[in-house]
């Protein structure tokens, strides 16, 4: 029987019990199965995706409408309001994140990684309201910063309100946030299956069936109500892709290798500046993203207006071959200084954007630079173009398989996929060999907060049975021979405990201390297996993590490791003793 | 400061279902009517700014066109219109980067209603642009078979007209004939469509099919000055003097100013005169005609020769010249003319043109386009020559 728990927040987590509430029983005689907590999760889930939808497909109206209003709906060059509009919106977004809506600076993807792993799913509501209005404003105001994190963010504070309301249970509550984040990010984005891979990779770090079919539930519904008000059409129209020598690679790998630097210098410069502007007086906090508009503005005023905002006309327009090399270089070089201004400022944002926009071109620069070089290369200008996005994204992000997917999602297209992964793969190594911490856990540690890093998770080598397990002993006792004939067979083995062999139903274990007594009390002429409790011995595999031992090898003396494709063969058992050794060491 | 949500009474899980639900219901009709409102505005801003294209793109300023649709785009991106708009604008600005872009719109355009004429037309056209002819060739085919929203039957016929020119300017005259002869079955009554249709067959050197075209005009319009005079030139371009002479001769009468028909109809007046192969002349008036073009040809080779510098008397069988070899020939064949009454002789005639054909050809190649009887000369050489082929 399911019970709805209450959730709880960061500030009640430590003192409040957790007070159960009982769904009446006569509901679930016909409902049972759709009440249970995980289905009804699930269900949840659903939910939380349509809310999350709506509320992105909200966020994205109020983007525009703050653009068209602020900065009119022509594109302008050496207009006035170029430089002034995103000043005077970044004084605004200033005091309301100061004084309004504290907490809601920067991305978001951390404050959703905190909720996960410190404040047992807890994201203020007011979070979600803060960062609709201001990262709203901000970008709206041609902030050079992305949609998609706020969205993220927004999602998983919806997710986390609904989760806390509804009194959901503290294991669930704290996963409401990554449910909540995939469907934001999944609406941000229109792409479900990025949107998933991203939440696994770099928010929750496992493949968990359990949260995983909640995360896609999620994904999806939030997905179909995006399309269902803005239409389906994607973020931008896919030129004619092409990949057609393998020798191409070459090509694609130096992009890879000059996107992996352009990250490192992206990261390096965040991570360098965000510190030392948060170190500044608080009344500077202030002025800090007018300044920071104020220089995008300039920016913008003095030629380069595709910087402004998340700048997904401008990659289209990249993809369709409409800049010169030169400019693209130019823009991409623009960008990173835009975009490490206006999220050092503490301009709430995202850097989704910005990350594909440098990508984008700086993937078509270097392609066009390489055909001037290599004319015979054949991978059109959009190629690059939409490689270019893949690797920004596994080297500033890194998140390679999110980046791999990501562009094929993108794109519709998987004649591209093995230039992508060759280019994300040398844009993730060069980034990590020269930037050992990841962006996001960069800034999780910058804002004083321990957070797991995935990256490293994934990397650390995990300890196994198979490398504690003692060899097979060399006596093995048979639960079908009497007690008297056991007892004599332990006679010369050191051994305190020994295995039998259960013909029937695997294995048990037995002390000497107890076979003896067994004999002791006369019970020799009977069959060991006679005497034995007829539970069998729980069985490990060589392959299973180490921890699965642990819960065993305080109750039996011997755990017997067997063969997965026949449990009657040992491979080796563990004991307690085996395991705590091979931890220490 | 601590917001929260207000606090829910439902706690048991068919009451929280439901109070979801319709708390989803409700969210969607407002997000339903909050979207509705957004989209109307955008769709007016949209139509504004696509106004300011239009005319923008009417003015060939295709810079401010091209930032005004893609404005409208922003404002209403599923438009088809500002879509296919945009795409003329890239594709008319003259940037052969913009034929990209102006390609991959059109290109989506064309997934989403590929039955589309106006979408087929605008892809023909970037074909041209690239001078792609296979391409042209199937879009301005799918153009002409596609649906037109209006005046389907004449949209297509100008599709094809303007295939016939861009093949005619590719050079592709075979495949740029086909497709005449396909426009003169579906042309309308239409004497203007008629008189296009004559002119595109006598771009493609197609002198008769113009003939044929421009009849058709007169038959329509009879008094249409240009279609006689073009006529005229169709024929005298076939080598039908006869017809020629008729329709020149109507045209000078119908406009005495039209110096280019009064022009042919004198040549082509010298012709019919000058001509000894012409069917209705006696045996006499023939001989009279080969002496005195045997005569003209000799003027022609020496007035030539002069121009260029070449002695034929002094020259004539050591030069290199072709004149020099050609007065040879001539005065060779000189005291043939004689026999030219001998009933005999009936291969003479021939002969001596022959003599009159090649003299004249080389001439117009070493000297230059002759004019007047040596004009005729050269006419008829082209016509007897295209008998006997």
């Amino acid at each position: 029987m399911s019970t709805l728990s209450s959730g709880n927040s960061p500030e009640n987590s430590s003192q409040a019990p957790v007070a159960r509430v009982r769904i009446p029983e006569r509901l679930f005689l016909t409902l049972e199965g759709v009440f249970q907590e995980e289905v009804f999760f699930l269900i949840l889930s659903v939910f939380i995706g349509i809310f999350s939808g709506l509320a992105v497909v909200c966020f994205r109206l109020a983007i525009d409408w703050m653009h068209l209003a602020l900065l009119g709906p022509l594109p302008q060059t050496h207009g006035w309001r170029l430089f002034a509009v995103p000043a005077i919106a970044g004084l605004a977004v200033a005091v309301l994140v100061l004084r309004v809506f504290p907490g809601i600076r920067g991305s978001g993807v951390n404050q959703t990684k905190a909720a996960l792993y410190i404040f047992n799913g807890f994201i203020p509501f007011r979070t979600a309201v803060g960062k609709f209005i201001c990262a709203a404003l901000a970008i709206g105001s041609g902030q050079s910063l992305g949609p998609e994190d706020p969205s993220l963010q927004i999602g998983a504070s919806i997710a986390s309100a609904l989760g806390r309301q509804l009194k959901i249970s503290r294991e669930k509550l704290r996963l409401m946030a990554p449910v909540g984040a995939a469907a934001g990010l999944a609406a941000a984005f229109n792409a479900p299956i990025s949107a998933v891979l991203f939440v696994i990779e770099e928010v929750i770090g496992r493949w968990s069936a359990g949260i995983l079919g909640s995360v896609v539930l999620s994904a999806v519904s939030s997905v179909v109500i995006v399309r269902w008000f803005l239409g389906s059409e994607p973020l931008f129209r896919i030129p004619v892709t092409t990949f057609k020598r393998p020798t191409e690679l070459v090509a694609y790998a130096v992009l890879g290798i000059v996107g992996g630097l352009a990250s490192v210098i992206f990261a390096k410069s965040v991570s360098y500046l965000r510190p030392m502007l948060k170190a500044l007086p608080r009344w500077t906090q202030y002025f800090q993203p007018a300044f920071a508009g104020l220089l995008v503005g300039l920016i913008a005023f003095l030629g380069a207006p595709q910087i402004m905002g998340a700048g997904y006309d401008s990659m289209d327009q990249a993809m369709h071959g409409q800049y010169a090399w030169k400019l693209l270089a130019i823009l991409a070089i623009l960008k990173i200084v835009a975009t490490t201004v206006s999220f050092v400022s503490g301009t709430p944002g995202g850097m989704f954007a910005p990350t594909l926009f440098i990508g984008a071109m700086l993937g078509g620069a270097v392609g066009d630079i390489e055909r001037i070089f290599f004319p015979h290369l054949t991978g059109s200008t959009g190629t690059y173009v939409l490689v270019g996005m893949g690797v920004l994204f596994a080297g500033f992000l890194r998140v390679p398989m999110t980046s791999v997917f990501m562009v094929l999602e993108v794109s519709g297209n998987y004649e591209i996929i093995v230039p992508v992964i060759v280019a994300n793969t040398f844009s993730y190594l060069v980034s990590r060999s020269l930037q050992r911490i990841p962006i996001f856990d960069l800034l999780t540690r910058q804002d004083g907060l321990v957070l797991p890093s995935l990256e490293e998770e994934r990397e650390e080598a995990i300890l196994r049975v198979e490398d504690a397990m003692l060899p097979v002993p060399a006596v093995i006792l048979s639960a079908e021979d009497y007690v008297d004939a056991n007892a004599r067979r332990i006679q010369d083995s050191p051994d305190p405990a020994f295995l039998v062999r259960m013909h029937s139903s695997g294995w048990s274990a037995i002390k000497r201390e107890q076979l003896q007594r067994l004999f002791q009390e006369g019970k020799g002429e009977l069959t060991l297996g006679s005497v034995l409790p007829s539970q069998p011995l729980p069985i490990l595999y060589p392959d299973l993590p180490l921890d699965s031992a642990l819960r065993y090898v305080d109750d039996y003396p011997l755990v017997p490791v067997v063969n997965r494709a026949n449990s009657l063969q040992l491979e080796g058992v563990i004991s307690r003793d085996s395991v705590f050794v091979k931890y220490r060491s | 400061m601590s917001w929260r949500l207000p606090k829910l009474v439902p706690r048991s899980a068919p009451v929280v279902l439901l109070v979801l639900t319709l708390a989803a219901a409700t969210g969607f009709a407002a997000v339903s009517h909050l979207v509705a409102r957004y989209n109307a505005n955008q769709q007016s801003r949209g139509r504004k700014l696509y106004a300011r294209g239009t005319a923008a793109a009417g003015a060939a300023r295709y810079d401010e066109a091209i930032a005004a649709f893609r404005a409208a785009l922003t404002c209403d991106p599923t438009n088809s219109q500002y879509q296919l708009s945009l795409a003329r604008a890239l594709r008319d600005s003259n940037d052969p980067r913009r034929l990209d872009e102006a390609e991959s719109y059109l290109i989506a355009l064309w997934q989403r209603s590929p039955q589309d004429a106006a979408v087929n037309l605008a892809l023909a056209r970037v074909a041209a642009h690239r001078g792609s002819i296979e391409d042209a060739t199937r879009y301005y085919h799918n153009a002409m078979y596609g649906a037109w929203s209006s005046d389907p039957d004449s949209n297509r016929n100008r599709a094809r007209v303007e295939l016939i020119q861009f093949l005619l300017k590719k050079g592709a005259s075979a495949n740029a004939e086909s497709e005449l002869v396909a426009l003169s079955t579906s042309l309308p009554p239409d004497p203007r469509a008629h008189l296009q249709a004559a002119q595109l067959f006598e771009e493609a050197q197609d002198y008769s099919g113009a003939l044929t075209q421009y009849r058709e005009v007169l038959r329509l319009d009879p008094s249409n000055s240009f279609a006689l005079a073009g006529a005229g030139e169709a024929a005298y371009q076939s080598g039908n003097y006869s017809i020629a002479q008729h329709y020149l001769q109507a045209a000078v009468n119908a406009n005495s100013q039209d110096a280019n028909a009064r022009e042919l109809l004198a040549i082509t007046d010298l012709v019919l005169r000058n001509n000894p192969f012409h069917s209705h002349i006696s045996d006499a008036e023939r001989n009279r005609r080969i002496t005195a073009a045997f005569a003209q040809a000799e003027k022609r080779l020496t007035e030539c020769a002069r121009q260029t510098g070449v002695d034929l008397s002094a020259a004539s069988t050591t030069s290199a010249s072709p004149l020099a070899g050609l007065q040879s020939r001539w005065t060779a064949t000189k005291p043939d003319l004689v026999h030219l009454r001998s009933a005999a002789e009936t291969d003479l005639p021939d002969a001596v043109m022959d003599v009159v054909f090649q003299i004249e050809r080389q001439t117009a190649a070493t000297c230059g386009p002759p004019q007047g009887i040596d004009q005729a000369l050269l006419l008829i050489s082209k016509k007897r020559e295209a008998a006997i082929q």
